[in-house]
């Protein structure tokens, strides 16, 4: 008995072994722990399904920002980590100098399908670094929006017949928007007070002016500075107001808007699930996104991007049979990214984003024309997610915003800590 | 039976080979390395060019480097000094206490000891949010009746995550005193008793200069403890003006891991060791020198 019992597990050891060898395994990191990253979950499951007994997608989500980065800088350094990860396109600057990239060459890329005419130009080029060459694939682009409460704008006369909101371009007309909104009961407004969030305003209100943060190594050189300052006063006028409420912590700002405290909200595509969830409820009023106004001269939102990319493993590197099949891999999730879109994300793959089933997507179709538009973070290293930017923003913007600072001080003094960190 | 002295040091040394290796591994080895390294232009991650004392140089001309030296110095005084004094207090109140009840206070004291950092920052984070609140009851009227962001008014950041730090790491303290204090005989106290001393009387002559040692102790832990602050103050600082409320421990990470600059990190890492060597060896050693007289 016992003899018969040995057998048995040594045969079902063999099989699996066996199997185990004909199936190729992708390790995979990336720091989607939100919303989205319950989509992606279904998207790898969907992937390990399709591809069972082939590929197996061997997926940890690690913790967002510096931890992540700083994981995959110390792993590649000693030949270890993923085959594959998702990169943030604005932090790809800093990747790049400290050889955590490895190059994807053309012939690469063609052989897995994946065209650089599938991508918008902008997106496309983000992802490569100053050698030209390419480093990541787009998965989406995703950026900031304007939430809002139906009911409270049509009470306001703000309301088009498309039930989209009418009459908010214009710096002086998204003001007067404001100030109509603003009730005993609600404020115009809510917007987190992190210096993430401050970073995308003052970033996309700085480019529909023409203005440029960076320009040949200097940061907000010649008439760059005035600019900044009238975004920061912009963003200064709307809390200074009693438009909306000074100092409200992330959480607390989107429980504002979806407790009717506030009749609009400004903050990620990211947040389209949330709102959606509680829809589903029945826990929501009507409600809707869009992009940003144009508030000067020309449409623009500032835009990051998730990206796909393979570390540089010094020592280790990923041998080429593996990197094919994680080239395949990534243009598969480009091909499903229609899934990833219920994250709130505009696809970056072309044909995804310009298909029907995209454009039937709400609200994503309603504020997917931004990606046209969309404005990048500088390229730099001192730029991107969780950088000396984003710190600067928290140190600048958003106390010029709360008007602890007067914006043109604030926009000074971004400029000289930021130059003297370039140093 | 005499052992010879010969054998007494094989077993000496083998018993500590273990501890010497390991601290020699894990603590002597990337001390010497970090030092060295601090004279270098190294990045996160490999090796750099000599640079001699060129970071020590740009740390002594970089302002927020002594922005953060003087915002560890005041969370020390802010956070070390309550922490031992208050926790003196409780060990007191709950020594007077009896049985289960004594058990169950104990413990309420040291519950929070037990939570995580992360857990501790939800917790603070939800009870002063400007909007959302419960302290804002309180803040409120002080305030003209505005709720008020305790964590994003400068002024009010230091001592408001010290106060988290104190009501975090009290219970521990606590513990400490407490059986500093059940070490003091009985009948020492029942001696006094009988010679009419009045209570403050025993605790000025009594407890006091017998729990002296154990003060120092707790100060002195607090001490190193609170010069390494970083968790607390990184947290609720996140995505706000981190540079006015920037630690030492915090602006190494800074260099390092966001910056990329390992040998200017060193740099500072060693001026932070050296600042705790000096400190805690002057208070350990004026303290001492006190509680002697």
């Amino acid at each position: 008995m016992i003899r018969k019992i040995f057998y048995a597990i040594l045969a079902s050891a063999a099989l699996t072994a066996s199997a185990a060898r004909a199936e190729e395994t992708i390790v995979w990191w990336d720091f989607l722990s939100g919303g989205d990253g319950v989509r992606m979950k279904a998207m790898l499951d969907q992937f390990n399904k399709e591809h069972a007994g082939k590929v197996k997608i061997d997926a940890t989500t690690l913790e967002w920002g510096v931890p992540f980065y700083t994981k995959v800088q110390t792993s590649t350094a000693i030949g270890q980590g993923p085959d594959v990860m998702t990169y943030h396109e604005s932090r790809m600057p800093l990747g790049i100098s400290s050889g955590v990239l490895s190059v994807l060459k053309p012939d690469e890329l063609a052989a897995a399908g994946i065209k650089a005419s599938d991508f918008g130009p902008a997106n496309w080029k983000a992802a490569q670094g100053p050698d030209g060459k390419q480093y990541g694939v787009p998965l989406d682009i995703h950026s900031i929006i304007l939430y809002y409460n139906k009911d409270m704008l049509k009470k306001a006369g703000l309301l088009g017949e498309d039930g989209k909101p009418k009459g908010l371009d214009g710096a002086a007309n998204f003001d007067a928007a404001l100030a109509k909104l603003t009730t005993k009961d609600h404020s115009g407004l809510s917007v987190p007070n992190d210096g993430a969030t401050g970073w995308r305003i003052f970033y996309t209100l700085l480019n529909q002016q023409d203005g440029q943060f960076l320009k040949d190594g200097k940061f907000l050189p010649g008439d760059n500075l005035a600019k900044a300052t009238t975004a920061l006063a912009e963003m200064q006028k709307w809390i200074k107001s009693g438009w909306a409420p000074a100092n409200t912590e992330y959480p607390a700002s989107i429980a504002l808007f979806t407790s009717g405290k506030a009749a609009m909200h400004i903050n990620g595509v990211w947040e389209v699930p949330t709102m959606v969830d509680l829809a589903k409820k029945g826990k929501l009023f009507d409600w809707g996104a869009i992009q940003i106004p144009t508030f000067y001269a020309h449409p623009a939102t500032w835009a990051d991007s998730h990206s796909f990319a393979i570390p540089d493993r010094k020592g280790n590197p990923v041998p080429p049979a593996k990197r094919k099949l994680v080239l395949d891999t990534i243009h598969w999730f480009n091909v499903h990214s229609i899934e990833w879109a219920g994250g709130g994300h505009i696809p970056a793959y072309l044909p995804v984003q310009e298909s029907a089933a995209f454009k039937a997507l709400k609200p994503n179709s309603d504020y997917a024309s931004l990606a046209k538009t969309a404005v990048f973070d500088p390229v730099s290293v001192l730029a991107g997610v969780a950088s000396p930017v984003y710190d600067a923003a928290g140190n600048y913007i958003i106390p010029a915003m709360m008007g602890d600072m007067a914006p043109a001080d604030a926009a000074k003094k971004m400029r000289d800590d930021l130059d003297s960190q370039a140093k | 039976m005499l052992r010879s002295k010969r054998s007494e040091y094989f077993t000496a040394a083998v018993l500590m080979a273990p501890f010497i290796v390991i601290y020699g591994v894990l603590f002597v080895y990337p001390t010497i390395k970090m030092v060295e390294q601090s004279l270098t232009n190294a990045p996160l991650i490999g090796a750099g060019k000599w640079v001699g004392f060129d970071n020590y140089l740009r740390l002594a001309s970089d302002r927020l480097f002594s922005v953060a030296i003087w915002n560890t110095l005041y969370f020390v005084v802010l956070s070390v000094i309550p922490s031992t004094l208050l926790a003196l207090a409780v060990a007191l109140g709950v020594n007077r206490l009896k049985g289960w009840l004594q058990s169950v206070v104990l413990a309420a004291f040291f519950l929070p000891y037990i939570l995580p950092v992360s857990v501790v920052f939800r917790i603070w984070s939800w009870i002063f949010d400007k909007d959302f609140g419960v302290a804002q009851y309180l803040i409120a009227p002080l305030n003209g009746g505005h709720s008020l962001s305790i964590f994003r008014t400068i002024p009010l950041f230091m001592p408001a995550v010290a106060f988290v730090t104190v009501w975090w790491l009290l219970g521990f303290n606590v513990l400490l005193f407490i059986a500093g204090l059940r070490n003091i005989s009985s009948e020492i106290y029942e001696a006094a008793g009988l010679d009419g001393a009045s209570r403050l009387t025993q605790f000025r002559r009594i407890t006091w200069p017998l729990i002296w040692p154990v003060t120092v102790l707790v100060f002195t832990i607090q001490l190193i403890l609170q010069l390494k602050i970083f968790d607390q103050v990184y947290l609720f600082a996140q995505g706000g003006r981190v540079d006015a409320t920037m630690v030492m421990v915090q602006y190494i990470y800074k260099q390092a891991f966001q910056m990329n600059k390992g040998g200017l990190a060193d740099a500072a890492a060693v001026v932070l060791f050296a600042l705790i060597v000096v400190v805690s060896v002057l208070q350990f050693q004026l303290l001492r020198a006190r509680g002697a007289r």
